[in-house]
């Protein structure tokens, strides 16, 4: 277990590393003049080449790599260059906000995605055709549009909630409470949507066990069944699903944090993606990565727990 | 997925610009604590440093923590602020101030001329977007604590105005040297950062500064500036009642915003239409011909075009002067009526009776269906127009570097001749892309420069006809720019600036 | 209403077969499927007759008509820059298409060409892959195209191939596991040891197997190549130049509030077609699944008549009981139907009126061929039969009480404590997931009520009773880390671990080696005696009936056919099928193990086989 997961943690970074390095070369390749950028329209070409030259943006790409990458090194990854903000301190102060909307996001859309699912492969029938329908609907509805629609009838309308801003946790729970579940909700649809056919799939299939019937034969309940063990074998395959979708929700926050102008990282990757806001976007890239291998871990170990067939020793 | 949107926001935040002015304060407003004032915004801030200080949708953020050494009123009359008097010698290439003695910077440093001088070399020096403010700034010096002489290589009629802005911001000479000088501002201002509650590129939180030598400046006890990246979420804070006072992105939206209570004081403070700028034929040889130029004016239907790009809010216009301007001419928005007849004519004269080719850059930032409307005008006089798309943030660097001879562009009406001149017409000026040098335009200049009073209102309105004549540009119009308060928040608006100015945001009553 | 009988056989090998060659008319049937071809029909006739459609050019701008309301010359009305909406929904049709499946045609040629080749060879080739492949996954996709864009051009092609590239992992994963599974079947290693080609098999077994995963995936990824390629527009990364569904919401979202409904045709547009693709493939995922079993459609059935259990006639040869048993009957089964439900509403018959009767203590045979409905008599009997399947007809009486009308909740108080199983194939028969004890404790601490510790206590002693060597290991143990007769010794001490009445044991010892096969069945018959229990035992194996029963009842088609003391029977079989039962016996007896010993030590006519 122990060296299973140190070499899944060096092969992570030596994959950061390497994610690092192209997404160097490709920002540098689309980076046009940053100085301009940065300065807009009033500056004059003289500011655009002192700024371009304190950047110093000028000197070749590998020399700027390996800066770059020496500092990332001891924990230095810059300040943005359109916010003068130091890198680490944006990107730390904002993954929580993130991660408490996509981690809130994973665990509701999976709740409710296990019961609908579940229910679906039990019932079949109608409430089958009514997943399906959930399912296909929540797919085919793009996020952004879902998102519009709850802030206007639960935010506008009915003022349940604010349409906008994020209340830090610490601050107050209840405050934290109401400025997330609006997001929250934005992003679940559309998980559930992806996960519920998982769970429907996983519980069917599982359910057609011979040693589901033995179970039974010994005068098990079939909610005993289902929950502990049906559940415990279609897990593997839904966890996968719900790994992915883990990723998937980090990118839909982007829509969801501009939208109810919540301070995540998907805003900074928004604009420091649009600006060409290097050091920024770099430290976005390693954090995400380092956010992906971790998970893609997690999610191996986890399922090895689950399938002890696949346990590794 | 509202990219596009945001590079709209940065585009205009930095096309529109500049200027400032003073306001007395309102002393009338005897209620000088009125809890919370919550703004929106729609840019970050890019550095807290003054020497790096923006100006425009930026500043609320850097008048709240910096003190200008001048002030500007609402309409942009020079009023005293940390500089009390001012004065030039009979050549105006030495300025002198007279400066407060009673301020202190909030980490305990003296204001005084030293500090004064400092700053202004600091900013000449730095990477602010407008440190050519003070390109003209030979030297500044301290003559005694209250007394700070600034020298100039050339005349510069826009200087005082400059220092009502962020050239004139002042920072504590203590901070310079500190680590986070681009995060933490220590100022002399009616606010300060509170670092705490703030969550930079979202929220920023200043507390009344309770030594402020100007109590009548200082409104509320507790200011937020939210900053909206989009649209939406702008106008769902407005529409939740969640700002007092906003600026907007989206005239679109203007019919929601009112029905939610607010509030709109309009302004215009740019213009759009066509920068075209290769008038010496370096890229397309037709441009240089100015019967050329003036086709190119013929042919956009100005009235449709503000209908399509802005709602219809704004005002079509045919010079880039504002109205505000001494060389503003009414009767030059005569000169292109709407007319592809005369247009193709002009054409045919200047020996393209079939029209010609012509490269233009696009770009999303600018609502991607204008472009079409404009390739579809110009082919209904015979030009053929090819859109190059680029990125938003490579297309001011390729019009400033000539390499587009025609091209859609928003500029701002700058508040004095001077200054839109050298931002626009000038032979060195930015948004001269083929540095064209004409020695009509380039009298008209000095005379603005050096001339005097009375030389240079003749020299602008002279400069503004030719231009017009001669088809440097094809302005369409001014669209409205709108800004928003709520029932209990009363505003003044800033003549050439995009956001109006902190002190002039008040408590209703 | 009338419904069709028929009596066939589950033949599940069969049913799938006919099912495979028969997907696409099922597809034609199932209404979400029909649905989505209409729809996508529809689509791409709209994006190939747009000319035909529409005289309007869709990027003929113009600026006197912006926004107009629809007309007979714009029936939809034009867009913020004047131009017609309903050419430009139709012309978008074809760019919004063809980009998409660009993209998903990349995607899915990257994808299912490495997993193929990664799948079947592995080596290096699979390491390689599987790390790119977790490259491309972490590696923002906004920086790529924004790059790609910087490098290559605003070209909405581009940038499809570019997300063609993005988006290959789906497929690889697919078929990189499904392969890897297939690889190890026997049909493939027999393919690959009588000097098939690689690319044979690869053509022939493996690509025919992950098809159809492909395809469904395929709707799947296309749906959201659309999306991704109406998304890339809207942030403006796209080409302006050509009219989009992304181009259209780009234009309608900046009017949102003043013409909302120029949001409408686009989103339209973009739902229908992720929906019909989405409803494509979940109906043939669907009708994949369904093929190898009987589904169930409630829906019919319900409101309508059930269906009429139809007894059929059967000379049923009893033989008369040697002594007089005065045993109690413990189970009666009188004249049970078995049935399932079918799609179109009919009802197959696999069980066509079974009578038979078990009495304290007894061991009952129930013999026949595969298929002859033995098994299915004895799911019934606990009410366990596979989805679709019910007790039509007939009576299941145990201890006094008809089973077949028990509740859901009383069915459940009998299975375990009263009624048990043990199951044919011992290793399908554990949970994967949980150790051997827990699945021990877990039905005696609710069956009998009794303390972890005390089920805990009970299981290891059973463990040891049924012949296991260390119990505590095995206890701790994971179903795949014991061996199938070890397996089938747990699961006999699960079956008497509720101290039952009865057990109903299928077949249990057929999948076993032939040496563990007369340890099980030593391993029952002590058991039986110790406990005094009841068994039914299906079988085909006339040797186990002769080395374990005291009666035995032999089924054909649905029916007994002859019944009564193994003696008996043995001695003078009458039913022609009985008959040919014990002469295939004969013929086989080599192959039958136990039957030569068996025979020998019952069979009183023909003398023993050598």
């Amino acid at each position: 277990m122990l060296r299973f997961t140190v070499r899944r943690l060096v092969s992570g970074v030596i994959l950061l590393f390497v994610i690092s390095s192209v997404a160097f070369l490709l920002l540098n390749l689309g980076a046009g003049d940053v100085g301009r950028r940065i300065l807009g329209p009033a500056a004059t070409a003289d500011t655009v080449a002192l700024k371009n030259e304190q950047l110093g943006v000028s000197e070749p790409v590998i020399g700027r790599y390996f800066d770059w990458l020496g500092h990332a090194l001891t924990g230095d990854f810059g300040t943005s260059w359109f916010t003068s903000q130091s890198v680490e301190q944006a990107i730390f102060s904002r993954l929580a906000v993130t991660l408490s909307i996509v981690i809130g996001a994973t665990v509701v859309s999976g709740v409710i995605a296990t019961v609908l699912g579940v229910w679906a492969a039990r019932r079949r029938g109608w409430a089958d055709k009514l997943v399906q329908v959930i399912a296909v609907l929540g797919f085919a509805i793009p996020g952004f549009l879902i998102a519009i629609f709850l802030v206007n009838v639960f935010a506008l309308n009915l003022h349940w909630f604010k349409p906008t801003g994020y209340v830090q946790m610490s601050a107050s729970f209840t405050g934290w409470l109401s400025s997330v579940t609006l997001p929250i909700a934005a992003l679940s649809i559309g998980a559930i949507a992806a996960i519920v056919q998982q769970v429907r799939g996983s519980v069917i299939d599982a359910q057609r066990q011979d040693w589901v019937r033995t179970l039974r034969s010994r005068g098990l309940s079939e909610n005993r069944i289902v929950y502990k063990h049906v559940l415990r074998n279609a897990g593997g395959p839904a966890l996968a699903v719900l790994a992915v979708q883990f990723i998937g929700l980090v990118g839909g926050a982007v829509i969801v944090e501009q939208i109810f102008a919540i301070p995540g990282l998907g805003q900074i990757s928004v604009s420091a993606t649009a600006q060409g806001d290097v050091p920024l976007v770099m430290g976005l890239v390693v954090v995400v990565g380092a956010l992906v291998v971790i998970v893609n871990l997690l999610i191996d170990l986890i399922q090895g727990f689950l399938n002890p067939k696949v346990r590794v020793s | 997925m509202f990219h596009w949107k945001k590079a709209v926001v940065i585009l205009t935040a930095a096309a529109l610009a500049l200027t400032g002015c003073t306001a007395a304060g309102s002393a009338d407003s005897a209620d000088s604590s009125g809890g919370t004032l919550t703004l929106g915004l729609i840019t970050p801030v890019s550095s807290f440093s003054a020497q790096g200080a923006n100006w425009a949708n930026q500043s609320p953020y850097m008048q709240a923590v910096y003190d200008s050494l001048l002030k500007a009123d609402a309409d942009g009359t020079i009023e005293p602020n940390l500089a009390t008097e001012w004065s030039y010698n009979d050549d105006n290439t030495v300025l002198t101030l007279t400066l407060r003695d009673d301020v202190k910077f909030t980490d305990g440093t003296p204001f005084n001329a030293d500090a004064a001088a400092q700053n202004l070399i600091r900013f000449r020096d730095g990477t602010s977007p407008n440190a050519s403010f003070l390109v003209n700034l030979a030297d500044a010096k301290a003559i005694d604590d209250t007394h700070v002489e600034l020298t100039l290589s050339a005349p510069d009629p826009a200087m005082l105005t400059y220092l009502t802005q962020n050239a004139g911001l002042q920072e504590s000479p203590a901070a310079f040297s500190s680590a986070d000088v681009e995060t933490v501002p220590v100022g002399s201002g009616p606010y300060t950062l509170n670092v705490g509650e703030t969550v930079a590129g979202n929220s920023y939180v200043f507390d009344k500064n309770p030594d402020y030598w100007n109590p009548d400046d200082q409104h509320y006890d507790k200011v937020v500036m939210n900053y909206y990246a989009d649209s939406t979420s702008l106008l769902n804070a407005i529409q939740g009642g969640q700002v007092n006072a906003s600026t907007t992105i989206d005239n679109t939206t203007l019919d929601q915003i009112s029905a939610a209570g607010y509030t709109l004081s309009p302004i215009e403070n740019n213009w759009w239409g066509l920068i075209i700028g290769d008038r010496d034929g370096t890229l397309s040889p037709p441009i240089a011909d100015p019967k050329v130029r003036q086709a190119l004016n013929y042919a956009f239907d100005r009235n449709a075009m503000l209908q399509a790009f802005a709602d219809g809010n704004g005002t079509v216009t045919e010079q880039i002067f504002p109205t505000t301007s001494p060389s503003y001419d009414e009767s030059l928005n005569e000169t292109y009526d709407y007319d592809p007849a005369k247009a193709k004519e002009l054409l045919a004269e200047a020996g393209y009776p079939d029209g010609f080719d012509l490269t233009m850059p696009s770009s999303a930032g600018f609502g991607a269906s204008n472009f079409a409307l404009i390739q579809q005008q110009l082919a209904d006089v015979g030009i053929r127009v090819t859109f190059e798309d680029l990125q938003v943030n490579d297309y001011i660097t390729a019009l400033v570097s000539g390499k587009y001879p025609v091209a859609l562009m928003a500029l701002q009406l700058d508040p004095t001749d001077w200054q839109l001149a050298q931002f626009s017409i000038d032979k060195s000026a930015t948004f001269n892309g083929f540095h064209t040098d004409d020695p009509t335009v380039q009298g008209y200049i000095t005379q603005l420069q050096t001339g005097t009073q009375e030389e240079a209102e003749t020299a602008g309105k002279e400069l503004n006809k030719y231009i017009v004549e001669q088809g440097w540009f094809a302005p369409w119009f001014r669209p409205e720019l709108n800004f928003v308060s709520d029932a209990n928040t009363d505003l003044t608006v800033q003549v050439g600036n995009s956001y109006p100015y902190l002190w002039n945001i008040t408590p209703k009553g | 209403m009338t419904e069709s009988i028929t009596n066939v056989m589950p033949d599940t090998a069969t049913e799938e077969r006919a099912a495979r060659s028969h997907l696409a008319r099922r597809l034609l049937r199932n209404g979400a499927a029909l649905f989505a071809f209409i729809v996508l029909g529809l689509i791409v006739l709209a994006a190939i007759l747009a000319p035909l459609l529409t005289p309007q050019d869709p990027n003929f701008a113009n600026i006197q008509s912006l926004l107009s309301a629809p007309s007979a010359e714009h029936p939809l009305g034009t867009d913020g820059a004047g131009r017609d909406v309903l050419a430009r929904l139709l012309y978008g049709t074809r760019y919004s298409l063809a980009a998409a499946l660009l993209g998903t045609a990349i995607a899915a040629i990257l994808g299912v060409v490495g997993g193929l080749i990664a799948g079947y060879y592995g080596r290096w080739f699979a390491s390689v892959s599987s790390w790119v492949i977790s490259l491309i996954m972490a590696l923002p996709g906004i920086v790529v195209l924004l790059a790609a864009r910087a490098v290559l051009g605003p070209s909405l092609w581009m940038a499809m191939a570019v997300f063609g590239v993005l988006l290959a992992p789906a497929f690889f994963r697919l078929v990189y596991t499904a392969v890897v599974n297939v690889r190890g079947e026997l049909f493939v290693d027999a393919a690959r040891v009588s000097g098939v080609g690689d690319f044979s098999i690869i053509g022939r077994h493996i690509l025919s197997v992950v098809r159809a995963p492909i395809i469904i995936q395929f709707a799947f990824v296309m749906g959201i190549a659309i999306a991704i390629q109406a998304g890339l527009d809207f942030l403006g990364l796209g080409d302006t130049s050509v009219p989009t569904w992304g181009n259209m919401l780009n234009d309608a979202f900046a009017r949102m509030y003043k013409n909302p409904v120029l949001l409408v045709w686009p989103s339209v547009a973009i739902a229908l077609t992720s929906v019909a693709l989405a409803l494509f493939a979940n109906a043939l995922r669907d009708e994949l699944e369904r093929s190898g079993r009987v589904r169930v459609r409630r829906r019919r059935v319900r409101g309508t008549a059930p269906a009429p259990a139809v007894v059929l006639p059967a000379d049923v040869v009893v033989h008369p009981e040697t002594t007089a048993d005065s045993r109690e009957k413990l189970l009666v089964v009188d004249s049970l139907v078995v049935g399932y439900d079918q799609p179109d509403g009919s009802l197959k018959q696999v069980v066509n009126g079974v009578s038979l009767t078990v009495r304290q203590g007894e061991v009952h045979g129930l013999i026949g061929e595969s298929g002859s409905g033995k098994t299915q008599t004895a799911w019934s009997i606990l009410r366990l039969l596979p989805e679709g399947g019910r007790i039509v007809g007939g009576s299941v009486v145990f201890g006094g009480t008809d089973l077949a009308s028990l509740s859901d909740t009383e069915m459940r108080k009998v299975r375990g404590r009263r009624i048990s199983y043990i199951p044919q194939e011992p290793m399908s028969n554990l949970d994967p997931s949980f150790t051997i004890g827990s699945q021990l404790v877990e039905p005696m601490r609710i069956a009998l009520g009794i303390s972890s510790a005390d089920a805990k206590k009970r299981a290891l002693e059973l463990l040891a009773r049924v012949g296991i060597p260390n119990p505590e290991r095995t206890y701790a143990a994971y179903p795949h880390e014991v061996s199938g007769g070890m397996a089938q010794r747990v699961l006999i001490a699960g079956a008497v671990s509720c101290e039952p009445d009865l057990v109903i044991a299928d077949e249990p010892t057929t999948a076993l080696d032939v040496t563990v096969q007369a340890e099980i069945l030593d391993l029952l018959r002590g058991l039986q005696k110790e406990l005094g229990v009841s068994i039914l035992i299906v079988t085909h194996n006339f040797g186990v009936v002769a080395d374990l029963c005291d009666r035995v009842s032999v089924m054909r088609d649905g029916l007994i056919v002859e019944t009564g003391p193994v003696r008996a029977i043995f001695a003078d079989p009458q039913h022609p099928y009985t008959k040919s039962l014990f002469d295939a016996i004969l013929e086989d007896g080599a192959a039958r193990g136990h039957l030569e010993h068996a025979a020998d030590r019952h069979a009183p006519a023909g003398g023993a086989a050598s």
